[in-house]
């Protein structure tokens, strides 16, 4: 076994945690036949160009885990400045910032949030970095064009079926931890003519997020506020640059699931007819 | 170096005390060890041969120094040994010591060692004394008055960039990034690359006083410039005097180093127990005899005389125990000693102020031994049974350990258990195993070894070298090859564990010290785990049902460093080291690899083309290397090399230049090249700068071992050959400028514009290259004829030009790129004895917690702490408390139903998740569970086939079940398996319960 049995219980249990009640836009695919076989799948958050799109992130565990994170890497091309073109991501949790306590859904989430808040002083992918720096629409035109090549499926995957766990019961742990996650001083020229593409998914702590779309009824539901404290404070991408300036506001997950897959499925009919599409991969594959 | 001489009389101590600092020419160089003299002109008698490994029964009559000299010159053809005679009788004297650097007394009487201390303080030679007897152990040094301490720490000096110097009386610097400097107050520093405070740069040591974890204060810089940005500071060792006392002064009022803190009052009875058994050894003209009560009266009678309050119970043992020799203890204080000697030739890590008093009296067995059993019975042994008697020394010789390695602590570990006679028995026997084999670099340390052996198993080589030492264990030792792990499971199965007494590793990685902790917990063997770094070192125990087991708890790894720093922005050494050991891969293992999968694996392409992400790359990647660039010649590896050489040094740099120009800014206006961030500058290739060269050469050369081509090394065909490619002009990749939009995607510049259908017809099928096969290299840093470390070096050293790095030399860079911190002899000799000193208890039987001790040394400031072992933690599922020990056992090959009825029966518990290794055999989110949870949408189709798949598995037997989910045949040896199983309770609350082992 190369990890050690203390380490398998602790997957056994967020594999378990994670199935059952997956945060808003992230699920996991399991494997049977090897449980060290993660796939995690980020929902592009609404409001970045990679909106519509699903990234499979791959784990690979070591023996030293959980003293030491993962490896972690996109399955999925995308076009992100801390995603190499061999899928690498540059955040400091999947390095030296990496504590013992994170686990697969710290990772996702902070995953996650690297889509929503790029950090292009720490670029992966320089080119990527320059483009976000200079000219931002062309970076959000650009991304959305590999997003919806390379990851905008004609169906949502299947795991989005199970609904996430209601952001109400999260509460709690998003609170604790709000307080670090301050908002960015946006590295990116938004406030140009680009601005109104990318809207930061940022309301106040307060206000109320969209009713969970599913009930806990008592039986059968595991508690899901349990084991939720660890809700991470996303930002620590490799030199970030996120200052504290701004007040404690907290990044709301809570783009419901049905409307995200209603979006993305007609997204892909429209797009889906048939030659519309093929056009579009063809002229990629020049990119 | 300076001349510098060692001499030892007395050998009856340890040889170790010397010969320790010999093994490595490593710690030669460093310390300019230039010769070792030893003098012991006493007879060897049988008792000797308890601990001395040099001494062999036929050496029985001849003088100690003259029997070891030969075997001790084997050790280390670089240092000459001689033997300074004399006559049985009488002890060394000033007159024999004169031109030594360093004299080491062991075991002398106390009036010798004040005639030689006192001669040597005055004329500024170095004095160390040592001395065991039994389970005690003691140390004197006097480096003399005005000792030279250079560097007291040998760590690295510490060094980060800092953002701010304030111009102050007592100016702040702060460090960059919130990065801890960690300094001390009294620490001092210098800077390089400020800017503003140029002053600074190179300016003298200046005293650091710590303000905060990212600040502190040098002093007054208010007439310094005004700061502008950069800078690096970095720590200077300023050298340390030390004052030594003379034996006679020290004596009186004696200052302690401490290497127990449960024992704090110990070294001062100890200090006064030594000086009776001294003053008894002169009035008796011999030792205390072994548990003689009159004997012991007598030595606490001398002992009250000094200090009427020293603690009579352990007098009385140091008394008992006086005539007593161990090897593990001597294995303890001659590393310890032999550090000391390095110390004071080199003056590098701090010495020992002033006396060491050591003890392991717990060692001793729970049921003591009369005097009857403690007398000598003309064996070998006599010095052990001197302590632990007759019985036990039965009970030593029939004890049956496995040692799982035979390297550095291997080695040590055999030779102690040589010593001791482990094994020797009727019922006893020494297993070992090792896969490796035995190379140059084995030899300087691992001392079991010798040149003519390179090349044979090493676990066969030290169990006949040991078998040397001591005859008795001649056929007692099994030597094995085949490594532990899931594979050889046949080898070591249950039979295997069940006729052992216990396991002791001799490990040099994690993943195997884990694989057989897990092991000895499923067989409820005790461990003794043991590890090195440096002069650093640890041993634990583990004991079953006691303790907590070796996985239990982990140590830090070390953080890596941010890939992106790596890849675009190193600021140290490190970085553009690990940055090489990627290109390594990249350049001459990857690609061969993914060549012979696509010629190997039927579908090889179709896999990869489902991750959309790289495969294009990847599919290039094979292209390039089976057909368009595929070298036929030399030659063409040589312009390969060159044209990688522009690539990576020049086009690369520029293109990151291209993208983020020198003056580029961030969006809040600051200089993006600035911080840690340091701006690169392209090379230009210059076939006679020697690292280029070397680059060219080691690339080439690899390049061809990946496609047997044979290699080259005459420097002039290189640069002929490379002087002459033509390196195609540079153009920027601009692609990502011009704007693409989902209506109208314009065709991009970068990387050529063919179709992967294109690019996959250029490759040859498989079947019309049957059997061809590229060979990629296998990593091997210590040969140093294969332009492994060469390229390493050479492709950092260039990198680091490019971002004004200061370079490695090839020594340094080959430390850092194998994470090699290199063992030295002493501390692993010190490591051993201390793993030794809890076999015994092991053997003893004993089962309480606060028996056994886990050691933690540090050899440079020097350090020793000990403590008891963690206990295992205790659980609890509904009332009943368990540990890691314990485990739930189901025989005859169950069902699954059959386990889930019995939690849910016996234990009113709900089993959640059940996986056996890496399998997950049933889960709960594929049963039933699932469709109350998620009562929407298609679930119900979804669910009724996986809740299908739940009822197939519930009435499955286990092993068929295992082998349903794992796709794998269970291999024949296996005859249970280990099942983790997740469980809740009444609540719905997850509840830990102990592992299942079921029966197949």
């Amino acid at each position: 076994m190369s990890i050690t049995a203390a380490a398998m219980r602790r997957i056994m249990r967020e594999l378990t945690d994670l199935r059952k009640g997956p945060p808003e836009g992230i699920r996991i695919q399991t494997n049977e036949e090897d449980m060290l076989d993660v796939t995690g799948i980020i929902e592009g958050p609404e409001g970045t160009p990679y909106a519509g799109g699903y990234f499979k992130v791959k784990f690979k565990f070591t023996e030293e885990f959980p003293a030491a994170p993962p490896k972690c890497w996109f399955a999925t091309k995308i076009f992100h400045p801390n995603v190499s073109n061999t899928g690498e991501i540059c955040v400091n949790t999947l390095k030296k910032d990496w504590k013992s306590t994170y686990g697969i859904e710290h990772i996702l989430v902070t995953v996650k949030c690297l889509l929503i808040y790029p950090n292009p002083e720490s670029a992966l992918d320089e080119e990527a970095g320059k483009l976000l720096l200079e000219n931002y629409s062309s970076y959000c035109d650009r991304a959305k064009l590999i997003t919806s090549v390379h990851a905008t499926p004609r169906k949502r995957p299947v795991e989005f079926d199970t609904p996430s766990v209601s952001s109400s019961s999260t509460q709690e742990g998003t609170s604790s931890t709000s307080a670090k996650i301050s908002a960015p001083t946006p590295t990116s020229p938004t406030p140009t003519s680009s601005s109104s593409t990318f809207t930061l998914p940022i309301v106040t702590r307060k206000s109320a997020s969209p009713a969970p779309p599913s009930k806990s009824d008592k039986e059968g539901v595991v508690s899901p506020s349990k084991e939720r404290h660890a809700s991470p404070s996303p930002l620590g991408t490799a030199d970030a640059n996120v200052g504290g300036k701004a007040g404690p506001v907290t990044m709301s997950m809570a783009a419901t699931p049905a409307v995200t897959a209603t979006k993305a499925v007609k997204r892909a009919a429209t797009g889906g007819a048939a030659t519309g599409a093929e056009k579009r991969k063809k002229a990629l594959k020049r990119l | 170096m300076t001349e510098s001489t060692n001499i030892a009389a007395g050998m009856d101590i340890d040889e170790a005390a010397i010969d320790e600092g010999l093994y490595s020419p490593k710690n030669v160089a460093l310390a300019g060890v230039k010769s070792v003299t030893i003098y012991d002109p006493e007879p060897v008698t049988i008792k000797d041969l308890s601990s001395q490994f040099f001494l062999r029964e036929e050496d029985v009559g001849k003088s100690r120094a003259e029997a070891t000299l030969p075997r001790l010159a084997e050790l280390n053809a670089y240092v000459p040994v001689r033997n300074l005679g004399g006559v049985a009788g009488q002890e060394v004297t000033v007159d024999l010591i004169q031109g030594f650097q360093v004299i080491v007394l062991c075991g002398a009487s106390y009036a010798t060692q004040l005639e030689i201390n006192d001669w040597t303080h005055q004329h500024g030679v170095h004095f160390i004394a040592a001395e065991t007897r039994g389970l005690f152990g003691s140390v004197f040094n006097d480096f003399g008055p005005k000792f030279t301490c250079v560097d007291p720490t040998g760590e690295q000096p510490l060094t980060g960039m800092i953002v701010s110097v304030a111009k102050d009386e007592e100016g702040l610097v702060t460090c960059l990034d919130e990065t801890r400097h960690g300094l001390e107050d009294g620490d001092f520093v210098t800077f390089t690359e400020v800017k503003g405070a140029t002053e600074l740069n190179a300016c003298e040591p200046r005293k650091v006083t710590v303000k905060g974890p990212y600040t502190f204060t040098i002093g007054d810089t208010s007439n310094l410039g005004t700061y502008e940005s950069g800078g690096i500071f970095t720590q200077v060792k300023m050298p340390k005097i030390i004052d030594f006392k003379s034996l006679r002064e020290s004596t009186k009022a004696p200052e302690f180093f401490i290497t127990d803190f449960a024992k704090f009052d110990r070294p001062a009875t100890l200090h006064v127990g030594f000086q009776a058994l001294s003053e008894f050894r002169l009035q008796h003209k011999r030792f205390p005899r072994a548990r003689n009560a009159e004997d012991a009266a007598s030595v606490l009678s001398l002992a009250k005389n000094i200090d009427a309050d020293v603690d009579e119970k352990i007098l009385t043992e140091l008394a008992y125990q006086a005539t007593g020799d161990l090897a593990p203890i001597v294995a303890v204080i001659g590393g310890f000693v032999a550090q000391e000697v390095l110390k004071a030739c080199s003056a590098k890590f701090h010495p020992t102020v002033q006396h060491l008093y050591f003890d392991s009296l717990e060692s001793l067995p729970s049921s003591l031994p009369s005097e009857q059993d403690c007398q000598p019975i003309g064996s070998r042994y006599d010095g052990q049974i001197a302590v632990f008697g007759k019985d036990f020394q039965e009970k030593i010789a029939n004890h049956r350990q496995f040692l799982v390695g035979s390297g550095a602590i291997g080695c040590e570990m055999l030779k102690n258990w040589s010593m001791i006679g482990l094994g020797s028995g009727p019922q006893g026997i020494i297993h070992v195993t090792d896969l490796d084999t035995i190379e140059k670099s084995n030899l300087n340390r691992q001392f079991l070894f010798r040149s003519k052996d390179l090349g044979k198993f090493k676990a066969e080589v030290a169990a006949v070298a040991v078998s040397e030492m001591n005859p008795h264990l001649r056929g007692k030792i099994l030597a094995k090859q085949e490594p532990v792990g899931p594979a050889t499971e046949g080898v070591y199965d249950a039979d295997f564990f069940q006729a052992i007494d216990g396991v002791t590793n001799a490990l040099d990685n994690v993943k195997a010290r884990l694989y057989m902790d897990q092991r000895c917990v499923f067989y409820r063997k005790p461990l003794l785990e043991s590890g090195t770094l440096g002069t650093k070192g640890n041993t634990q125990v583990v004991i079953p049902n006691v303790t907590e087991s070796y996985a239990s708890s982990q140590d830090p790894p070390e953080k890596e460093t941010p890939s992106c720093t790596v890849k675009s922005f190193p600021n140290a050494i490190n970085h553009t080291i690990e940055w090489s050991r990627k290109q390594f891969e990249n350049l001459f293992i990857k690609p061969p690899q993914a060549v012979n999968a696509y010629l190997s694996e039927p579908n090889y392409l179709e896999t990869t083309l489902k991750y959309s992400g790289s495969s294009k790359d990847q599919i290039e990647q094979i292209v390039s290397y089976l057909v368009t660039d595929k070298p036929l010649t030399f030659e063409e590896c040589i312009v390969w090399a060159r044209l990688q050489f522009e690539r990576d040094y020049n086009n690369e740099i520029r293109q990151l230049l291209f993208s983020l120009p020198k003056d580029a800014t961030t969006t809040t206006g600051q200089p993006f090249w600035s911080g840690p961030k340091r701006a690169p500058d392209p090379l230009v290739f210059n076939s006679s700068d020697p690292t280029h060269l070397s680059y060219i050469i080691s690339a080439a050369n690899l390049h061809a071992f990946n496609y047997g081509l044979r290699g080259e090394t005459d420097p002039a065909v290189f640069r002929k050959v490379a002087d002459s490619v033509i390196v195609p002009e540079f153009q920027p990749r601009s692609g990502v400028k011009i704007q693409v939009s989902e209506n109208e995607p314009v065709a991009q510049a970068d990387g050529g514009g063919d179709d992967l259908d294109d690019v996959v017809s250029k490759l040859p099928s498989p079947s019309s290259l049957a059997g061809y096969r590229l060979t990629p290299v296998e990593f091997e840093k210590d040969d140093d004829t294969n332009h492994h470390i060469d390229f390493i070096t050479a492709a950092s050293n260039l990198r680091a030009t490019n971002y004004k790095i200061e370079v490695a030399d090839r020594h340094t860079t080959k430390q850092i790129a194998g994470k090699i911190i290199p063992a030295i002899a002493t501390t692993t000799s010190l490591v051993t004895g201390l793993v030794c000193l809890e076999l015994y208890k092991i053997i003893d039987g004993k089962t309480k917690l606060e028996d056994y001790k886990n050691g933690f040394v540090n050899l440079a400031l020097p350090f020793f702490g000990f403590s008891e072992p963690i206990a295992a933690a205790k659980n609890k599922y509904g009332s009943t408390e368990w540990t890691l020990w314990d485990r739930f056992e189901f025989p005859n090959d169950p069902t699954l139903n059959d386990i889930v009825s019995y939690f849910k029966s016996s234990h009113n518990l709900e089993i959640t998740m059940v996986s056996q290794g890496v399998s997950m055999l049933w889960s709960s989110f594929i049963g039933k569970k699932k469709v109350k949870f998620a009562r929407s949408m298609d679930y119900a189709v979804f669910h009724s086939r996986r809740g299908c798949q739940s009822e197939e598995r519930l009435p499955m037997k286990f092993s068929k079940l295992v082998e349903f989910v794992s796709k794998k045949a269970i291999p024949p040896h296996v005859k249970h398996l280990v099942v983790e199983i997740m469980v809740s309770d009444e609540e719905g609350e997850d509840v830990e319960v102990p592992f299942l082992v079921v029966q197949i």
